[in-house]
Order: structure tokens, then C-alpha cells, then sequence
């Protein structure tokens, strides 16, 4: 070995942008998910609609009304798909790296904690929507819904929005407490998209799932139809709106959670 | 490169008392210098190695590595320094090739330099044998190798080691620290906590001994040694114990 094998040579090398670290992040989270537990985890994720849809229809004699279908799998898998597989994506994005001793070595990076969140943002965003949407497909072919295909797509779009707004909104427990990350984000699930979110008032349009049961009676044109009283539970402007709204909740939240976590200091004794 | 003066760091505990972890340490390291941190578990060590890494925020004082001050220019600290420290941290699934590749671009390097970069350091560090081999199959001391490769994947002029040797045996032990002498050759500033104190006894051009979060002594092997025998005899009269049993 000599001295000069261990310098680079003189030469700076040219610098990827920003978005470059992210995406090293997101393919190195990428790879600790690919393990067999969260494969199966995962396979659960794609399964479970799957035989509700079955179960339910093997109970109706006349076969699945589309309608109520819809409402099935909105709730099963852009609601409950989506969230179970951000909890367990999103939550640990800090916690994990204190108690695997890779947090100091991100950190010491430049630029190393915003990338090590946006990264593990963008893997939880991936992760769980790929699930989601395999969860819809094989929901859909069990249901035998008819006319199977634009339901498709605007299930997938609703599981790509909802992913993204949520997984920003558990980017906070996950930066603000990280080692009660999980608790904080079911509280946070229940409280503000549970509760707050079916309150008819101001708070409810910071909520993302008022947005996303707004973009289903948006497509599914069901404005029309739905009771007076069901009517204040969604929001009565276009698609494009509710998706500007989650757009900025996303940014907003992401922006707070990157923040909050570039002043975080963890004593040693954290690292445990 | 490495400097630090009237350096404070104060914790709030969780019963509201504050800890003085770190209270009024002051040392530098010169470029191709190794400087060893030495001092008792609790002694404000691997804070102050943490303030050098941006890690921790100084409640008082000053920290600079290669001029950049660590409250104000954090990301040029950043830019300059490699950090390594006893828990590895070495992903399991991950190849010391990939986990190089991934941190080097942490630091913004490009594909095909930084390609070149790990070839390098992957021959410098001895790590051609188990390069692609998962690092979970990896023993300790090649642990430690790719994390001293990974400290150093963007060529940093400042290294900060935070007992890089405790959980190595006496070979790896060994190995490890004949690298940083190649790397003080090589005009690096080293500054190196351990507890081992016999394994750097000869290798370290100078000994900062802390104790309660403030120098008890600090100098050249001869300064430090004064009339003591041996490194852990003056270490314990540093601390006012007396000499080694």
C-alpha cells in the first residue's frame, strides 16, 4: 500500500444534483425491503383485498354491485393497504438508522439527512403503491366487477395520492419522535385522518383523506346521489383542486419534517 | 485542520439536571498529525469527536475542521471530514463495494469517478477479497475496513476515528492502525479516541487526556509521559489516580 493510492486524484469530481442522494437512499432502503419478512408482509398486503372481495361476493347471490364494490376497495386499499404499508415503511425512517448505527454516518454527510428522509420517502411512496396497486388488480379480477379497467385506474391514481400525502404526514412523528415513531403515527392516523378529517369544518381541508374521498365522488360521479348529510363529508370543488391541496400538504409537511430534522441532535446514549 | 477551542457542550437531562458533557476543551490537530483523545467512558470524548462531526451543536465555544466552523458552516465540515466509530454500522446486506458507491453519493460524486475512486480504496485498504461479499459475512476487523473506506470514499483531509479498534481483535487491531499511518503519511489530520492505550502509545505525534469533560493533560508522547513509565501511567496520573496497578 502507498500514500498515494489512498488520495483521489486531483481532479474534483463532477457532482450529482441533489435529487442524486435521494435516489441513493431510496435504492439502498430499497434493498433492506426486499428481505423475507417484508416480502411476505407484502404479499399480505396484495392478498387481503383479494379475499375480502371473494368472501364478499360468494355472499351475493346477484354477483358484486359495482357501487358498492368501489366503496370495498376504496376503503380497503387506498385507506387501509396504503396506511398499514406506510406505517411500517415510513415510521422507522429515523429510528432505524439510530439503532442500526448508520445514523452518524448519514449524518456526517453533506446533505446526508435531508437525503436519508426524502430517500426513505420516496422508497415508502414505491414500496407501498406498488402493493396497493397489485392489491387492486387482483381485488379487481376476484370481484369480477364490470367494466373493470377505468375503475383500475382511478383506484391507482387514489393509492398514488394517498401515499404520497400520508407518507409526508409520517415523515413527522418519524423525524419529530422517533423512537415512538409508530405510536405517535396510528395517533396521527386516528386523530387528524380519522377524526378531524370526517369533522365538517375548516380543519378537515388540511386532512388527506377529505381529498381523497372528495377525488372518489369526483370520479365516480356520485356528487349527485349522495344524502345532504354526506355531502358535508366531502369537498365540493373539482379534482383539480383536491389534488393541489394534497400537493401542497405534501410539500408543506415534507419541508417541516426535513427541517425539523436537520437541527435533531441525538446524544450517543440515543444510539442504542 | 482540526481545531477546537473553549469547545462546551451541555446535555438537559431527563430528570431536567444539566450534564457538562464536554466544558472548555481546546486542542488542534496539524495536517499529518495523529492526535489520540484519551480519557475514561463518560469522560466527553465521543461528544466533542461528535461536535468535529456536526453531529452535536456546541452550546459554547468554537470547532473548526479545515477552516469551516461546525455551527456555521456545517456542510463545508462536512465536505472535509471522514468519520468512523465503533459501531461500524456496516449494512448487513450491502457489499463494501455498494456501500461505498452509496455514500460516495451522499457526497454528490459522480458515477464513473467515483467508480474509479472505490477500485482505488478498495486496493489501498486491502479490501479485493471480500469487496462483493455481503458485509453481514464479514468479520470485525473487515467491518471496520469498509468503514474506514467509506470515511474516506470522498477523499477527506480530516479523519475523526471514535475508538475505531474496540470491537477488533489484536491483529485487526493491528491492521487498522497501520493504515492511519499510512493515511498520516499522506498528510491527513487524525484525531483517534480509544481505550486501548498501549496500541497507540508509539503510533500518536500527540495525547489530548480528558477527564469530566475537561483537559487534564495534553502534549507530545514526552510531554504527556513526563517522568511515567509507560502511556497508562500517565494517563491515571492525568487523572489524579495514581499510577496503574
Amino acid at each position: 500500500m502507498t500514500t498515494a493510492q489512498v488520495s483521489a486524484t486531483a481532479e474534483p469530481s463532477p457532482r450529482l444534483p441533489p435529487c442524486g442522494s435521494w435516489l441513493a437512499v431510496a435504492g439502498f432502503q430499497m434493498r433492506r425491503l426486499l428481505s423475507r419478512q417484508r416480502l411476505l408482509l407484502a404479499a399480505l398486503g396484495v392478498v387481503f383485498p383479494a379475499a375480502v372481495m371473494l368472501a364478499v361476493r360468494r355472499t351475493a347471490a346477484d354477483g358484486l354491485d359495482r357501487d358498492l364494490a368501489v366503496t370495498m376497495l376504496y376503503a380497503l386499499v387506498p385507506e387501509a393497504v396504503c396506511m398499514l404499508g406506510l406505517l411500517v415503511t415510513m415510521c422507522p425512517a429515523v429510528a432505524d438508522e439510530l439503532e442500526r448505527g448508520t445514523w452518524v454516518h448519514v449524518s456526517v454527510r453533506p446533505g446526508g439527512r435531508r437525503a436519508l428522509l426524502l430517500g426513505t420517502y420516496l422508497t415508502a411512496v414505491i414500496w407501498t403503491g406498488a402493493v396497493a396497486i397489485l392489491a387492486i388488480l387482483l381485488a379487481l379480477l376476484v370481484a369480477r366487477v364490470p367494466q373493470p379497467l377505468p375503475l383500475f385506474g382511478m383506484l391507482s391514481a387514489l393509492v398514488v395520492v394517498s401515499c404520497l400525502g400520508r407518507a409526508a404526514l409520517f415523515a413527522l412523528p418519524a423525524v419529530i419522535l422517533p423512537k415512538r415513531a409508530l405510536v405517535a403515527s396510528v395517533a396521527v392516523a386516528l386523530v387528524v385522518e380519522y377524526l378531524a378529517g370526517f369533522i365538517p369544518a375548516v380543519i378537515n381541508q388540511a386532512t388527506v383523506s377529505l381529498r381523497l374521498r372528495s377525488l372518489l365522488v369526483e370520479w365516480m360521479r356520485w356528487r349527485q346521489q349522495l344524502p345532504v348529510e354526506m355531502q358535508l363529508l366531502v369537498d365540493p370543488q373539482p379534482a383539480v383542486v383536491q389534488l393541489g391541496a394534497v400537493a401542497v400538504l405534501t410539500i408543506a409537511m415534507l419541508a417541516v419534517a426535513v427541517a425539523i430534522l436537520e437541527y435533531r441532535q441525538f446524544p450517543p446514549s440515543d444510539e442504542i | 485542520m482540526i481545531e477546537v477551542v473553549d469547545l462546551v457542550k451541555h446535555y438537559r437531562a431527563s430528570d431536567g439536571s444539566v450534564v457538562r458533557a464536554v466544558d472548555g476543551v481546546s486542542f488542534a490537530v496539524a495536517p499529518g498529525e495523529m492526535v489520540g483523545l484519551l480519557g475514561a467512558n463518560g469522560a466527553g470524548k465521543t461528544t466533542t469527536l461528535r461536535v468535529l462531526a456536526t453531529l452535536l451543536k456546541p452550546t459554547s465555544g468554537t470547532a473548526r475542521v479545515a477552516g469551516c466552523d461546525v455551527r456555521t458552516e456545517p456542510l463545508g465540515v462536512r465536505r472535509q471530514l471522514g468519520y468512523v466509530s465503533a459501531t461500524t454500522g456496516v449494512p448487513d446486506r450491502l457489499s463494501a463495494r455498494e456501500i461505498m458507491r452509496s455514500y460516495g453519493r451522499l457526497h454528490g460524486l459522480d458515477e464513473k469517478p467515483l467508480a474509479g475512486r472505490i477500485d482505488q480504496l478498495v486496493s489501498a485498504l486491502g479490501l479485493a477479497d471480500f469487496a462483493d461479499r455481503p458485509a453481514g459475512r464479514l468479520s470485525s476487523g473487515q467491518r471496520q475496513r469498509v468503514s474506514l473506506a467509506r470515511a474516506l470514499v470522498h477523499d477527506p483531509p480530516a479523519l475523526v476515528l471514535d475508538e475505531p479498534t474496540n470491537a477488533l481483535d489484536v491483529v485487526g487491531a493491528r491492521d487498522l492502525l497501520r493504515l492511519l499511518d499510512v493515511l498520516r503519511g499522506d498528510g491527513r489530520a487524525i484525531l483517534l479516541s480509544t481505550h486501548r492505550l498501549h496500541e497507540i502509545e508509539h503510533r500518536c505525534d500527540r495525547f489530548v487526556i480528558i477527564d469530566g469533560g475537561r483537559v487534564a493533560a495534553q502534549g507530545t508522547p514526552a510531554e504527556v509521559l513526563g517522568p511515567h513509565a509507560c502511556l497508562e501511567e500517565a494517563f491515571f496520573a492525568a487523572l489524579g489516580q495514581g499510577a496503574a496497578s
